[in-house]
Formats: C-alpha cells, sequence, structure tokens
C-alpha cells in the first residue's frame, strides 16, 4: 500500500517509529495528486476535454509549499526528540468554505474569489497545531448550496473517484473525493443539511457531522449559522475519531461552541456494541418526494439495495451483541427538506448581505452612477444562480408579511423534529436507543447533470440527512456496501447530542467486523487506472 | 394563503435583494422558488398551536453549556491595514464607495 | 381657537464607555483615531467570523435598565436588523428585537417654576429598551462616499420613550436628567457632540385635553440638548401653522441645519423598510440570573432623584440646594462626606460648596472627587471659621491654599500665621498707629462721617494682613476715637 492510501492513524505511528519521513507522505500524497486530480477548478475552465472527464478535479488551490514547509517542521521536530502532535506528518484538504491565512478563500464563488481572509478557521488552525499537513482548498458547491459540487463557480466541479460520470455529492464533493481518492487522508468539510455525510456516502468513505456547537465555526464562511457544522472527512472510522479529537471543544471565538468537556474518543473506540439498543425505523427506508413529471408529493420506498445494506448492517451489529429495536418511528422525518426549505435560506439571505463589493472580493467593473447600482451588478455578476436562489427565498418566508406562516412555522416544525430524536433517545422512554441506524441518503451518486438544476429534486438527497441538523444531533456515514453499478451506500449511525463517541464506537466494530468482506476490496474507479500505471 | 410566488412580488424580491437578473435567470429562479414554495406548502399540514416553541438550535443550551460572555479586555488585531487591503478601492485609510442614493435635503 | 398640545415622544442611542466593543476585543473608543485603525474581522464583517458578547455591556445596560425602573428580562435574545448600507459592513445589525434586555420603566422629569407656571414633575415612560451595536461612519468627498467601521460595533442601547413629553422644554428636560443619570450610573459619558449619546424626536400635536394620536413627524441627526430643544419648538409651531391653515400633517422625517436653524425634509423612502428580523444564530439567549443580576446591581448607587428629596429630607438643604449638588454624583458624595466630617449644620457645608467649591471645580474642569482639597480638609476649614481661629476671609482663601498644596489646612495656618489674632492690646497698638498715620481722616471722621470707621478697619486688617478680629477692631477703634 502506498503512503497516500495508508490510514492516518498508522502514518502517525510509523512516523513516530521513524520508519516514514513527513516529507515522503507528503510527496506520496503529491504523486497522487498528479496522477488524478487533473485542473484544478477555476473561474474560467473553457471547454471539458476527454481527460477532464476521467478525473477527481477536488482542488481549487493546491498548497505544496505550505504543506511542505510543515513537513520539514514535522520532520525537524522528530529528529530533535520534540513532540510533534497528535496528527503530525498527516495531509488534510480544506473544504474551500474555511478561511485559511496565507490561501485564497473562495466559497467556490465568483464574489470571493479574490478573498485572503487575514485569519484561520479554528478547526484549521487546530489541525496545524497538531501537526497535520495543510494540502490545499477543495471545492464544493458554490456556498455549499447544493448536494452534487456542481455548482461550483470553479469548473470543472469535483467527479467521483469510483465513476467520474457521478457526482461526489456535496457540498462536501471536494472534500471526500480527494479522501476517497488517497489524495489526502482526512479532509475538513461542512455539514448544514447532509454535506459531509451524503458526499462521503457517495464516495465510500467516513464522514462525521459532529454535535451543533461540538466544533467551533470560527472561520467557517455561514451559509445556515443554526445548523453548519464542520466535520471529519476520513478513510476509516479511527482517523475520523483521531480528527474530531483534534478539532472538537469550546472556542472564545464562538459562543455557540458548547462549552462541554471533549471525551477521549480512541480510548472507548474497541468497546464494541454488546448491550447497546440500535433502533431501525420505517420513516427512514422510504421517502417523500416531488413527482418530477406532475410535482404531486408521494412516498416512495428506497432502492432495495439500501434498504439491504442497512439491515444487514443491523444484522452484523446484531451479531457482535447490539439489540436491534424495529419500527420506531421518526415520523416528522418527511418535514425536514420542507422546513429546512425555510430556514436554511433565511439565515442564508441574512448571511450573504455582506458580498456587496465594498469590503472585500469581486466588484463590478461596469461603471455605475451610484451605490445601490454598485451593489446590484456585483452581486448579479458575483453569485450564481443558487445563492441567488437562496436569497430569494429567504427574503420572502422571512418578510414581515409571510414570517408568521413560513419562518415561525419552520421553527415549530424543527422542534417537532427535534422532539422525534429525544423520545427515542430518552433513557427512560419507550425506545431508550443509544442510536439510530439508517440509510445515508436515498440514492448513490447520480450522474452528473442528472438532478442538477432541478433545486427541489437535488434538496430531497438530504432528505435523510438533514433531520439531524434540525434537531443539532451527531451523525456518521460509513461506507456499507456496494450498488450494482459498483457505486457506494452509505449506512448512517444517528445519536443523542454529544454522543460521537458512541456514534465512533459502533462505526468502529461495525468496520472491523466486515473488514474482509469482498466489497471493502473494491477501489474506486480512477486508483484501478494508477495500478495500471504501476 | 398565497399559492405562489407572482411576477411582481418576485421583482420586489429582486429589489430588497440588491439583485438585478436578465430574463433567463429570472424565469429560472421565479419557476423554482415555486417548485420549492410547494414542498414547503407541505409544513402546513402539520397541526401546531402556540403551544409548540420554536427552536432557533437543534441542540439546547444550558446555563452550563454556555459559554460564558467575553471579558472587557482590550486586544487590538494585529493587522488592520490587511483588512482595508482587501477593499476593491481603498483611500486614505477609508474604504470608497460611489455616492449613495439621495435620502437628504430637498 | 383651539389650543394645543405637543405630544413627543424620543428614541435615544447611549453608547455605552465599555474598554472594548460589544461583539469583539476591538477598542470601544476611537476618538481621534485614524479611520480604520480600530477594527478586527468581527466588527468589519469579513466572512466566517463570528460575535462574542461583551460582559460589560450586558452589565452596564442592566444598571441602565435598573436605574430607568425598567424590568429586566432574565432570558433576552438578540436578532438581526437586515438592510443594506456601506456603514453597515454585514448587511445587518445585531440588535434586540421583540425579547429585549429590559422593558417598561420609567424617568421622572421635575419640571423647575418658571414666571408663567409652577413647579411640576412629568412621568416619561419606557417602552423599551435593547442592547445593540453602532454602525460605522460615512462621508461625502465629491461624489464619492468614504468609508470608516471605527464606530462599527460600539454598544448602544436603545431606549425609547413613550410620546409623554408635551413641551420642547420637556424633551430638553429628558436629556437633561438622562445625561445625568448615564454619568450617575458611570454607563456613558452621554457627550451629545461626541455623539455619544443620539436622539431622534417623533413629535405631533392635538387639541389640548384630546387623547388620540395624530400623524408625527421624526426628527433626526440633532447633536446638542439646545438643538433639540430648538427644533422640536420649531417643528410644534410648524406643525400648528399648517394645522391652523387647514392642511394635514405628513409623516415626514426631517433634518435638523443647525447652522441655519432650520428643519428640512429629507426625501421619503420608495419602499417601506422591511428589516427581516430573526435570531441571530451566532448568539446565545442572553442570561441575566438572579446571581449576576444582583452581583450587577450591587454597584448600584443611590439614583439623583433619590438622593436630592434625601438631601431635603435628611439634611434640611432647600431644593435650589439639593439639586445642585445633585446634579453629579462625585459632588454629591463630597457634599455628604464633608458633612459627615463637619458634623455641623449641613446648610453650611451647603453654602461653601455652592458659592466657593463649585467656582473652584468649574475654573479647573475637574471633579469634585478629584479635588486636592479632600472633604475632610473642607470640613476642617470650616471648622477653623466656626471657632474663630480663621475670620471668613482667610478661609475662603485657605480653600485655595489646600487645593495648590495639598496640605493639610491647619499646617497652612500655623506655617503662615493665619490664626486671627483677638488680643485687645496687639489690636489696640495697631488701631492707635493708623489713627496716628491718619489725622486728616480722623478729623474727617471727628466732624460727622461716622461711615469713616469701616475705612479705619480696613487699614487695620491691612496691617495685620487680614489676621485681626473685625469684631474687636471696629470697637477699640470707635472707642478710640470718641
Amino acid at each position: 500500500m502506498e503512503l497516500c492510501d495508508t490510514p492516518a492513524y498508522e502514518l502517525s505511528l510509523l512516523l513516530r517509529q521513524k520508519r516514514i519521513s513527513a516529507v515522503e507522505i507528503l510527496e506520496s500524497c503529491l504523486r497522487r495528486v498528479a496522477q488524478v486530480d487533473g485542473r484544478p477548478g477555476e473561474l474560467e475552465p473553457g471547454p471539458l476535454t476527454a481527460e477532464d472527464e476521467q478525473k477527481v478535479h477536488a482542488f481549487i488551490t493546491l498548497t505544496p509549499e505550505r504543506a511542505l514547509a510543515q513537513a520539514r517542521e514535522v520532520d525537524r521536530k522528530l529528529a530533535a526528540g520534540e513532540d510533534p502532535g497528535p496528527l503530525a506528518g498527516v495531509p488534510f484538504t480544506v473544504k474551500d468554505i474555511f478561511t485559511v491565512r496565507g490561501t485564497p478563500s473562495t466559497a467556490a464563488s465568483k464574489i470571493l474569489a479574490n478573498f485572503s481572509a487575514p485569519y484561520s478557521a479554528t478547526p484549521v488552525e487546530r489541525m496545524e497545531a497538531a501537526g497535520a499537513l495543510m494540502l490545499g482548498k477543495v471545492n464544493l458547491d458554490e456556498f455549499t448550496y447544493g448536494s452534487s459540487s456542481e455548482s461550483s463557480a470553479f469548473q470543472p466541479s469535483p467527479r467521483n473517484p469510483w465513476n467520474p460520470a457521478r457526482v461526489p455529492g456535496g457540498s462536501s464533493g471536494g472534500s471526500t473525493a480527494s479522501v476517497a481518492a488517497g489524495e489526502a487522508p482526512l479532509s475538513l468539510g461542512t455539514d448544514t443539511a447532509g454535506s459531509v455525510r451524503q458526499p462521503a456516502a457517495f464516495c465510500g468513505v467516513v464522514g462525521l457531522k459532529p454535535t451543533y456547537g461540538r466544533v467551533s465555526r470560527y472561520g467557517l464562511i455561514a451559509f445556515g449559522s443554526s445548523l453548519d457544522c464542520p466535520g471529519p472527512v476520513a478513510r476509516n472510522v479511527v482517523d475520523a475519531a483521531l480528527m474530531l479529537q483534534t478539532i472538537a471543544g469550546p472556542d472564545p471565538r464562538d459562543s455557540t461552541a458548547a462549552n462541554v468537556p471533549v471525551p477521549d474518543y480512541l480510548a472507548s473506540l474497541e468497546e464494541g456494541v454488546r448491550g447497546l439498543r440500535i433502533g431501525l425505523s420505517p420513516d427512514y427506508f422510504r421517502i417523500t418526494y416531488p413527482d418530477p413529471a406532475s410535482g404531486e408529493y408521494g412516498q416512495q420506498p428506497l432502492p432495495a439495495e439500501i434498504e439491504t445494506a442497512v439491515r444487514r448492517a443491523a444484522e452484523v451489529l446484531a451479531g457482535l451483541g447490539a439489540e436491534i429495536i424495529d419500527d420506531v418511528p421518526m415520523p416528522n422525518t418527511r418535514y425536514g427538506v420542507p422546513a429546512y426549505f425555510v430556514v436554511s435560506r433565511v439565515e442564508a439571505a441574512s448571511n450573504l448581505h455582506r458580498y456587496d463589493g465594498v469590503k472585500y472580493g469581486y466588484r463590478t467593473s461596469h461603471p455605475v452612477g451610484d451605490l445601490s447600482e454598485l451593489y446590484r451588478r456585483t452581486r448579479n455578476e458575483g453569485f450564481g444562480l443558487q445563492p441567488k436562489l437562496r436569497i430569494l427565498m429567504g427574503m420572502y418566508v422571512s418578510a414581515a408579511q409571510y414570517s408568521a406562516q413560513y419562518y415561525q412555522r419552520a421553527l415549530k416544525v424543527r422542534s417537532l423534529i427535534r422532539r422525534d430524536f429525544e423520545q427515542v433517545f430518552d433513557p427512560r422512554g419507550k425506545y431508550r436507543l443509544d442510536a439510530l441506524l439508517t440509510p445515508t441518503t436515498p440514492t448513490t451518486a447520480f450522474r452528473i447533470g442528472a438532478v442538477y438544476g432541478d433545486s427541489v429534486l437535488m434538496q430531497y438527497a438530504d432528505q435523510l440527512t438533514v433531520p439531524a441538523n434540525h434537531a443539532g444531533v451527531p451523525g456518521i456515514s460509513l461506507p456499507g456496501g456496494l450498488d450494482a453499478d459498483g457505486l457506494p451506500i452509505g449506512i448512517q449511525l444517528l445519536g443523542a447530542d454529544f454522543s460521537e463517541a458512541l456514534l465512533l464506537r459502533i462505526g468502529r466494530i461495525f468496520e472491523l467486523a466486515t473488514e474482509n468482506e469482498p466489497w471493502r476490496k473494491i477501489r474506486p474507479l480512477v486508483l484501478r487506472a494508477t495500478e495500471n500505471d504501476g | 394563503m398565497s399559492d405562489s410566488i407572482s411576477r411582481q412580488t418576485f421583482d420586489h424580491l429582486v429589489g430588497l435583494a440588491a439583485l438585478e437578473l436578465d430574463e433567463e435567470q429570472a424565469a429560472y429562479l421565479l419557476r423554482e422558488l415555486n417548485h420549492q414554495l410547494k414542498a414547503i406548502h407541505e409544513l402546513e399540514a402539520i397541526p401546531l398551536d402556540d403551544s409548540t416553541p420554536i427552536t432557533s438550535h437543534g441542540v439546547p443550551y444550558t446555563a452550563q453549556t454556555s459559554p460564558p460572555p467575553r471579558e472587557d479586555d482590550w486586544r487590538p488585531h494585529p493587522v488592520p491595514d490587511e483588512i482595508i487591503a482587501q477593499a476593491p478601492e481603498n483611500q486614505g485609510g477609508y474604504i470608497v464607495v460611489p455616492d449613495i442614493p439621495h435620502t437628504t435635503l430637498e | 381657537m383651539t389650543t394645543f398640545e405637543a405630544v413627543i415622544g424620543l428614541e435615544t442611542h447611549i453608547q455605552l464607555n465599555t474598554t472594548t466593543k460589544i461583539f469583539c476585543a476591538c477598542k470601544a473608543d476611537s476618538w481621534n483615531d485614524p479611520p480604520n485603525s480600530n477594527i478586527c474581522p468581527v466588527c468589519s464583517g469579513m466572512p466566517g467570523v463570528l460575535p462574542v458578547l461583551n460582559k460589560a455591556a450586558v452589565e452596564k445596560g442592566v444598571l441602565l435598565a435598573q436605574a430607568m425602573h425598567a424590568e429586566i428580562r432574565p432570558l433576552s435574545y438578540f436578532d438581526r436588523k437586515n438592510y443594506f448600507y456601506p456603514d453597515l459592513p454585514k448587511g445587518y445589525q445585531i440588535s434586540q428585537y421583540d425579547q429585549a434586555l429590559a422593558f417598561g420603566g420609567y424617568l421622572e422629569l421635575p419640571m423647575p417654576a418658571t414666571p408663567e407656571r409652577p413647579a411640576y414633575t412629568r412621568l416619561v415612560k419606557i417602552h423599551k429598551l435593547h442592547l445593540e451595536e453602532d454602525a460605522g461612519k460615512t462621508k461625502n468627498a465629491g461624489g464619492r462616499r468614504l468609508i470608516d467601521f471605527n464606530r462599527c460595533g460600539v454598544p448602544l442601547v436603545e431606549m425609547v420613550t413613550e410620546p409623554d413629553l408635551r413641551s420642547a422644554d420637556e424633551a430638553a428636560q429628558y436629556l437633561i436628567r438622562l445625561r445625568q443619570l448615564l454619568r450617575w450610573l458611570g454607563v456613558s459619558d452621554g457627550d451629545m457632540e461626541k455623539g455619544q449619546l443620539r436622539c431622534d424626536a417623533n413629535v405631533s400635536i392635538r387639541p389640548a385635553g384630546s387623547d388620540y394620536l395624530n400623524p408625527k413627524t421624526e426628527i433626526k441627526n440633532v447633536n446638542s440638548i439646545e438643538n433639540v430643544r430648538d427644533a422640536i419648538a420649531k417643528e410644534i409651531e410648524r406643525q400648528i401653522r399648517e394645522v391652523e391653515a387647514g392642511r394635514r400633517i405628513q409623516a415626514w422625517t426631517l433634518e435638523f441645519d443647525e447652522e441655519a436653524g432650520v428643519l428640512r425634509k429629507m426625501r421619503s423612502k420608495e419602499t417601506e423598510a422591511d428589516y427581516r428580523y430573526f435570531r441571530e444564530p451566532d448568539l446565545l439567549p442572553l442570561r441575566v440570573d438572579p446571581a449576576w443580576k444582583s452581583a450587577i446591581l450591587a454597584d448600584m448607587p443611590e439614583l439623583p432623584l433619590e438622593r436630592r428629596q434625601r438631601f431635603v429630607d435628611e439634611y434640611g438643604l432647600p431644593e435650589y440646594d439639593a439639586d445642585i449638588l445633585t446634579s453629579e454624583r462625585s459632588l454629591s458624595d463630597y457634599f455628604e462626606q464633608t458633612v459627615r466630617a463637619y458634623g455641623g449644620d449641613p446648610k453650611r457645608v451647603s453654602n461653601y460648596l455652592m458659592n466657593d467649591v463649585l467656582r473652584m471645580l468649574n475654573e479647573a474642569g475637574k471633579t469634585a472627587a478629584e479635588l486636592r482639597l479632600t472633604p475632610a480638609y473642607l470640613a476642617e476649614i470650616i471648622q477653623l471659621v466656626d471657632a474663630g481661629t480663621v475670620n471668613t476671609s482667610t478661609g475662603k482663601s485657605l480653600l485655595q491654599k489646600v487645593e495648590e498644596s495639598a496640605k493639610p489646612p491647619r499646617v497652612i495656618v500655623e506655617e503662615e500665621g493665619l490664626a486671627k489674632v483677638s488680643d485687645d492690646a496687639v489690636i489696640r497698638e495697631v488701631c492707635w498707629q493708623v489713627l496716628e498715620e491718619n489725622p486728616n481722616e480722623v478729623m474727617t471722621y471727628k466732624a460727622g462721617k461716622a461711615t469713616l470707621i469701616a475705612w479705619f478697619v480696613g487699614q487695620v486688617m491691612r496691617k495685620m494682613r487680614g489676621k485681626a478680629d473685625p469684631t474687636l477692631a471696629r470697637q477699640i477703634l470707635e472707642e478710640l476715637l470718641k
């Protein structure tokens, strides 16, 4: 196995044993990037070539010099006998929605294309302080607004390493694609409706959405501020735990970073699932979906392959001593997307007010007569369609005359969604669950261009992930098998507030129990090509 | 209860949002808004009353889990110039914008 | 002919004098700082950064709310008020909308008597009191706008009164009393010229005695108490003229042109503003729990009007004295400390303060707490005069000497030999000298000009450098001149 495909926890060990150097790890990752990534996203990409269609295109900005300097510093510390930090020498990529001092922070939008923040996001700062190597900023849907990464202003947009004709999911598509393709063992993503878990499922990697407030949002360019969660993307559960350990915890720069002690996630990782109560809910095995032709809403079962993968995982966990509780009602799951259409848009519209061509970022080059024309032209030219759509919806549902009808109602529905979780996790309640086991997504990775443009259908890709964002509870997506097209299926564990340690522990034993299954041996398509290269 | 966003309302929103759109964009956005609104109307099927609380953050913050307020200690930002340097137009330490549409004297 | 009464409500913005801004650790006070030198990513609205609430801003807000007799919410919320303006870098202002820090409350305005009417008290109710952040500043420069974010994020309390004020004088009195209170509490310097206290006035008129509200105008951008009084008085006159001419009052926004002393109409906005308020998701609910609240209120001083009344009741001061002595907190503290150290008639202390100490304060531009003439020294001087150790004029000159030297009064009296001479023989000797040196005046006196006695006393006092007991000197002179 090449270093770039090696788990982070093993790299860390090999490094401490001085069997490898940080520079060697970095070089391996950079070689992989050169092999599979193709050209980075740019504002004026020109036509897509046949070669482009075979590449991953995870990056917007690659920062090899920065990573090299960090790698050398790690090697120096090791040589000098100093502690290089818990993630020393481990390369990671950063979704370009986080600010990193000294790099462009674009949010995949033209309006911030030339923006360079004089500060780093807290989770990035903590990763670098732990010795991790910042390899670059990866692509996403513009301002995270999407579930396929196609809406980036920087094209080509990322492609799925398992099949480059498919989307990697989104909005953290660059993160999950970079990790799945072995460009870096870790990536920092964000999850507002499923933006870490859904692309993790599509790309066959581990994606963790921590409890709201578990990880600081300082330096995360905001979408839905009451929903946004920074989270780790990794190829295995141990690495995800290691990364969460590094980035979690209170932050004096974020008032919503909860004052809750961070447990030792690694200490409990191997404790297994004996005696744990794990629920299955019928409300997560069907989706309420608008018919693309008629627009009528109807309930449909999930594809059988996806339900089967989840039920098989339940059997595995039952075999390891977990108690599986069937038929757990989560009746408000279906309202997650409609409520999200309201809540996230109100926050997004407000969060996007600040991009006006005055202080930073893009300003129209067209001559303008007055300030309001400057605003209108700048925002029209700088924002793509998805931000515009969110701004307009946010304006509408929070307008004084509609706020009660839409916004206040959606906030109440949010309480109902939260109540579903509280009831099933209540230790004195009827179900007393430790976790809920569900599919992560209603489908596997869809074809590039198949859904893009239909903003409603796109949003329904998040139907099974968004309830956790409304409720604030943690969720993790784990690889759970492959479908008939050879595309990854994600299974999701949802838990009570601040129960990340438990979710990681369940994920870890599932991973160990299935490590020899045939699907675990199959590698993403783009990597099979590199094997032939030698 | 209005079922859809009219073109007139849409144009008003575009103004409020400080946007200006070409016809193709406007048509797409209005269509998508109304599709989304249809999904939003699903929420009206839910019986709600005044006793249903509203949720601002999913996770409830208690007095213990809420971080304490900041102490009133001055810590100047080390490089305010870097902030102003990002502005598309600046002069003598000021950020510069075109004139503001008249709201003053008549 | 109908008589009209004015109906006035004031919306005030008060800059709290915290060290740092309300949501970031930048310095709050940028007076005389170069533009955009006192900013950070938070107050300049950069992407991804988050507000963190300043504890001191809450504490000062709570003190003010309590002093206004308002009810303080144990749980209040911050909201976003969304609008585009270049002095508002985030495109929204963090404010408090429906669940603000405090609500209700009132301020009592003692209106002094005038030749036309007796004194009375006006009760002004407070509608709402909330915390918010200040915006930056813009200025015109030849068709362009220059923007300075230094003021962005300065903590403000916005306080809105009910339409309870009935005249321009009452509005001015409200601002005077509010400013007094702000300084008294130490929550704001309340200087209108520096924008630390800002005021918009809503003005309408109605037939005296009626209880409905007519359309009002809003007067903005007035930056002194005198100008607020002028602007409101002019607007009331204008509205009366309009109504008497049979025209209707339009809901205009007016701007006061200080130099010309006239109100000008601001162009009305095309559309009614919709700020789309919603809860600020970046901040948690503000908890002022009982423990914190009582810790804050432990610093709550006796309020000016309460103290004023107590000075009347407890010390028997005239209202006039009590009002002046409680105009400022450190002066009133100084008075009480002096009374305590002195132990005699409080009115006597008041006289010293009102006649002499206040003048010293004004001349030196100091507050009472900054005087080197401490309450203990002042009490000592009054006691020296009372005991006849020094005469009244020496006593007064001692005030200045103590202030300059910071030496105890008794030490100065001893060092400079200022003690009053009451020894008959010594004074008699000097009197003889004066009479011998001034034979013409003696003749004039004896010819019947009795008023010259004062001149002779003056000569004796001068020779004795003011130390003679003037009563005794007069007795001796009269005796010798017989």
